[in-house]
């Protein structure tokens, strides 16, 4: 490729690679050909001015490695790489519908975060967009109905599932094809609960920003704050203390317990098997507890800021913490015998959903339901950040690929969890909680990535050098699992939909931000 | 499963009886807050730094003063982490519910601030 070719070593990740537009396709081409389980990890847009920049962050050997790439604003066409990389279909169609660009080639560029009857030609992301002026206008603007329903061809019916639907918590839609019982065709369709935080996010101050980005998922609110101030801290070149990243995985962990078990319990509510949701609900109370006694609240915990952490842990507070995670992890020992012996678990589990691990390769899935598949990733012992360097744990994986698999991994997360939080409480150091930074960030730009309880979650912060952030963009793990969803429902029985789909562990309110 | 069914008999109910048993919340807890006119001086950073943009500063008796709107608060503290002279403090009281829109405003000298409850 030659002159065509800039590459920055240690910037955006491992390297950032600069290349000309019509070269992207080739640059990973041959970043697939290095390795071949390479995948994508989130394709970041960037108005600049007269152009739009295109990052493709690139995940090789647990490493980011990002492609730049500028087009015209005026004719933003670029080549799809959806066909070498499956899983960058729904990044480039949120690209598509945020930033205008035309991916030529792509199979499927229908809107996949605004709605339907969002003006045409009006971008949000783009820094010109008029849209106070659309919204003044949208009560006058012809409304356009989602056009396709239910209806049958043959013998293939089509089923919709959603936006409300009793066996979905949040609002997202899937047309389900089906033969008999058998599921053909999946067509997911998500943005029902868009709330345009990327672009809130730039018009509010770093540290308005952190509380806003926590808002993005209830349940793993505390690793998206981490996410942010770790990539802000990235930008001003802020050295955390060492206690506040001992706090910080502490809190990061009691996230990942809540999450979890939460997910554990709703699985058992989707199997029809409302005992397990009972039981592990009321065992994860403790969590939500503790979670409260240490930042102050039981779900938001508002404890990351820029610089540290906001409360500093009391000695008084080790006992108890202490007592109740040797208590919750003596409870496992009845769910691990549960989830290996109970007839009605295992038969609306076992051998159902299975995702293969070339399929989960392709699709570039993140967190657990890439562990159950057998492959080994996770960012906190790929890039260790905060205390995950120096405390040991197991990374769990497995190899069935099936949603008893998946729901295994979070079951063995939980013991690791609760000895990582042990493990932290009896090494914790001594010194500041926090560091004093400025408000005004310096300019630069930066990513950051951090292991959530539902897999990788991405980060992109770009300064001016004012109190304002220029861009934030947020991958979050289920939009990169709604595509494996697809694959594991297909062929399937419909009514093990529901079983399988809650085994991704799916947060909708992150996927459409 | 007989062990299972005969432990739980004699067990008490794992929920707690709330509203009839008071809820209690530790030390530390981000409830209601309660503003100390005394030790404020004016300043608005609590205002500038609030991101659910739910403290206004208003002029009282040639003061200008930080007014609380409890119904937009997300209860974060960066106001009290703000304040230089500390006088945001948090209170253990979380039952905010209420069908009177107007009282979650809290009024600088307003007799929600000096600490006790109001309900409605």
């Amino acid at each position: 490729m030659g002159s065509r070719v800039k590459i920055q070593s240690g910037y955006l990740g491992k390297a950032a690679i600069e290349v000309k537009a019509g070269a992207n396709r080739d640059t990973v081409k041959s970043l697939l050909e290095a390795n071949k389980e390479a995948g994508i990890v989130a394709l970041t847009g960037l108005d600049m001015a007269k152009k739009i920049g295109l990052m493709y962050h690139m995940c090789t050997n647990g490493v980011i490695v990002t492609i730049k790439t500028e087009i015209p604003k005026k004719n933003p066409k670029i080549a799809t790489i959806s066909d070498l990389i499956p899983g960058a279909q729904f990044h480039e169609r949120e690209a598509a519908d945020l930033f205008g660009v035309i991916f030529e080639g792509h199979p499927n560029p229908a809107r996949l975060v605004l709605p339907d009857d969002w003006p045409e030609n009006l971008y949000p992301l783009r820094k010109d967009a008029k849209i106070d002026e659309a919204l003044a206008n949208a009560e006058t603007a012809p409304r356009q109905t989602e056009a396709v329903q239910a209806e049958s061809e043959g013998d293939i019916v089509n089923i919709i599932i959603g936006p409300q639907h009793p066996a979905l918590l949040e609002p997202e839609k899937f047309s389900v094809k089906v033969e008999g019982e058998t599921v053909k065709q999946v067509e997911p369709r998500i943005g029902y609960v868009h709330r345009g935080i990327e672009k809130a996010a730039e018009q509010r101050t770093y540290l308005q920003d952190v509380y806003l980005v926590e808002r993005i998922c209830g349940i793993c609110n505390s690793c998206h704050a981490a996410c942010f101030v770790e990539t802000v801290e990235k930008i001003l070149g802020t050295e955390v203390p060492l206690r506040a990243q001992y706090l910080r995985t502490i809190i990061l962990e009691l996230n990942r317990l809540h999450s979890h078990m939460l997910l554990l319990g709703h699985a058992g509510l989707e199997i029809g098997y409302e005992t397990l949701f009972q039981y592990m609900w009321r065992d994860r109370e403790p969590v939500m507890d503790l979670t409260e006694q240490l930042t102050g609240n039981r779900v938001i915990s508002s404890a990351m800021t820029v610089g540290g952490i906001r409360r500093d842990l009391q000695e008084t507070d080790i006992p108890k913490v202490k007592t109740q995670i040797t208590t919750l992890k003596k409870k496992m020992d009845f769910y691990y015998k549960l989830f290996e012996n109970e007839p009605s678990f295992k038969i609306r589990t076992q051998n159902v959903g299975v995702l293969s691990k070339e399929d989960a390769l392709k699709l570039s899935v993140v967190g657990p339901v890439a562990r159950a598949s057998g492959i080994a990733i996770d960012v906190r012992k790929d890039e260790p950040y905060e205390a995950y360097g120096e405390i040991p744990f197991n990374l769990i994986t497995r190899d069935e690929g099936d949603s008893w698999a998946r729901l295994m991994v979070r079951l063995d997360e939980v013991v690791e969890s609760i000895n990582i939080i042990d493990y932290a409480l009896d090494h914790m150091p001594s010194g500041p909680f926090r560091v004093k930074v400025p408000r005004v960030v310096v300019a630069g730009e930066a990513i950051n990535h951090v292991e959530a309880p539902r897999g990788e979650l991405f980060y992109y912060v770009k300064s001016q050098g004012t109190a304002y952030p220029e861009r934030v963009k947020v991958r979050t793990p289920t939009f990169a699992n709604i595509p494996a969803f697809i694959n594991i429902a297909e062929g399937g029985n419909i009514a093990d939909v529901p079983p399988s789909f809650v085994s991704l562990d799916p947060c909708f309110s992150c996927t459409d931000r | 499963m007989v062990k299972e069914l005969l432990a739980h008999l004699f067990k008490k109910p794992a929920t707690s009886k709330y509203p009839f048993v008071k809820a209690e919340v530790p030390e530390g807890f981000r409830g209601k807050q309660v503003y100390d006119p005394d030790l404020c001086i004016s300043c608005g950073l609590c205002s500038r730094d609030c991101p659910a943009k739910a403290i206004e500063m208003v002029e009282v008796d040639g003061k200008r003063s930080p007014l609380f709107h409890l119904d937009l608060c997300i209860f974060c503290y960066q106001c009290a982490e703000s304040c230089p002279r500390k006088a945001i403090k948090s209170t253990a009281f979380f039952e905010l519910a209420t069908t009177n829109k107007d009282s979650l405003v809290l009024k600088p000298g307003g007799p929600s601030q000096k600490g006790e409850c109001v309900q409605q």
